[in-house]
């Protein structure tokens, strides 16, 4: 489950202009690469435009990342993290 | 009659704006994604609906259930100003964060900068009136050949055109096909795919061309809101306006039997009688999908510079719409499919225009 015992960076893309979402998840990424490793520290991205899931899913799973992505109310989750 | 031609319309709108929310089926996306991730998934489910829409037209025109011939006031002769349209059009659409059908769609999704693109493009087509007569004149002097189409320039009948180049795309989705480049993994609850989508909205341009007489098209409306609006602010100079006086756009109404005349103006006319409700029912079939989907959100806390390059990208579309003339959903789910030189040459212009585009994005409005 995306959040399980990992400490959690936010970010809310929401409404955003596209392609704001993946942009941003690469970006984020390369910001927090270090802490991400460690496997301590989960990314979530918050996004309401359902293609940027599967965008993100495919870009950052291709860059060794695990990714879940979590139906919330209005919007989605994107868990991007790594495993220890 | 025309209560008939407003219920179509309105429908066809419906149809495609739920398809095009649930599948998120962005043409603006398409071409940008090529040159900022060199890799657009959903360009294939374009190269599929091209495909289809010229396979559909091609046999309803053989069948007799289309009728129509080009140069016509749906696609006219070949001119440098169609490469300029689509290059000013592919910056737009990029900096607008979708292309005229995207922004309405995404507009009744509750985004909010899509609302200031498409107060963008109301701007942008109204101001393109201020210089229709000498853009008309350059349209004029670069005019390449007297062919309307690709098979009419190389002496080859319509149908042997079509199938040289059903062939060629046929080849290409069959491989995409084989490989599973046409589906796309998704884990939405209630997502459309992409390839689904094509064929329906395939299907949705065929009742459209042959019910409406016209392929989808919405952005002569924008210019006649801009107008409306034009004239109750600055009657004096509206009224020295050639652009919105005329009315040359001439079409076969095939419901009504009859030819309909149609211009920029702020008249009910005969593109208004097919546009408005077409795109009403954009607007509402994609918001019925985001609700449904119970994705319809409204967020205002945006950055302004995102809100600043939507409306900047809409004036820029919807100006460029009319330089070109009309939209890319006109040009490429209409005109290509057809093999129009206009389309074709406005799509070649879409290119280097989603690429500068994509610079202007990622350099001012999403930088890291």
């Amino acid at each position: 489950m995306p959040g399980s015992n990992r400490e959690i960076i936010e970010v809310d893309i929401c409404g955003q202009i596209c392609p704001s979402t993946l942009l941003t998840a690469l970006s984020e990424i390369n910001k927090h690469k270090k802490v991400l490793r460690t496997g301590l520290f989960q990314l979530n991205i918050l996004t309401d435009n359902h293609d940027s899931t599967n965008r993100v899913s495919e870009a950052v799973g291709n860059m060794g990342y695990r990714v879940e992505i979590e139906e919330r109310k209005s919007y989605y989750c994107i868990a991007i993290f790594k495993e220890p | 009659m025309q209560a008939t031609i407003i219920l179509i319309s309105m429908l066809l709108g419906l149809c495609c704006g739920f398809v095009m929310h649930r599948s998120d089926f962005c043409l603006a996306g398409m071409f940008r994604d090529l040159f900022l991730f060199r890799n657009s998934p959903l360009l294939r489910s374009l190269v599929l609906l091209i495909a289809c829409t010229m396979l559909l037209f091609e046999a309803a025109r053989l069948l007799g259930l289309l009728s129509f011939s080009l140069p016509s006031s749906l696609f006219g002769l070949p001119s440098l100003t169609n490469l300029l349209g689509g290059l000013l059009f592919g910056i737009g659409m990029v900096l607008a964060g979708g292309c005229v059908i995207g922004t309405l769609y995404k507009v009744g999704a509750g985004n909010f900068p899509s609302a200031c693109a498409f107060l963008g493009l109301i701007i942008g087509s109204t101001l393109y009136a201020e210089f229709h007569p000498q853009w008309k004149q350059l349209e004029t002097q670069t005019r390449f050949t007297d062919a309307a189409t690709l098979p009419q320039l190389i002496g080859l009948s319509q149908s042997s055109a079509c199938f040289v180049v059903l062939a060629i795309f046929g080849g290409f989705l069959f491989r995409w096909h084989q490989n599973g480049l046409l589906r796309r993994p998704s884990v939405v609850k209630g997502y459309l795919q992409p390839q689904t989508a094509a064929l329906l909205l395939a299907v949705i341009g065929l009742v459209s061309f042959s019910l409406t007489g016209m392929p989808l098209g919405i952005t002569t409306s924008y210019v006649k809101v801009g107008a409306f609006f034009e004239q109750l602010i600055i009657p004096e100079h509206f009224a020295n306006l050639s652009y919105f006086q005329g009315q040359e756009f001439q079409y076969l109404s095939p419901l009504s039997g009859q030819t309909l005349n149609a211009g920029a103006g702020p008249f009910w006319d005969g593109l208004s009688l097919v546009q408005f409700p077409l795109i009403g029912g954009i607007f509402v079939g994609s918001a019925l999908s985001a609700i449904s989907m119970g994705k319809f959100l409204l967020r205002f806390n945006i950055p302004k510079v995102q809100l600043i390059s939507a409306l900047f990208g809409g004036v820029l579309m919807g100006f460029a719409a009319r330089m070109a003339p009309a939209c890319n959903v006109w040009h490429l789910l209409g005109g290509l499919p057809l093999l129009s030189l206009q389309s074709i040459l406005f799509t070649i212009g879409l290119l280097p225009g989603a690429l500068i585009g994509s610079h202007l994005l990622t350099r001012y409005v999403l930088t890291p």
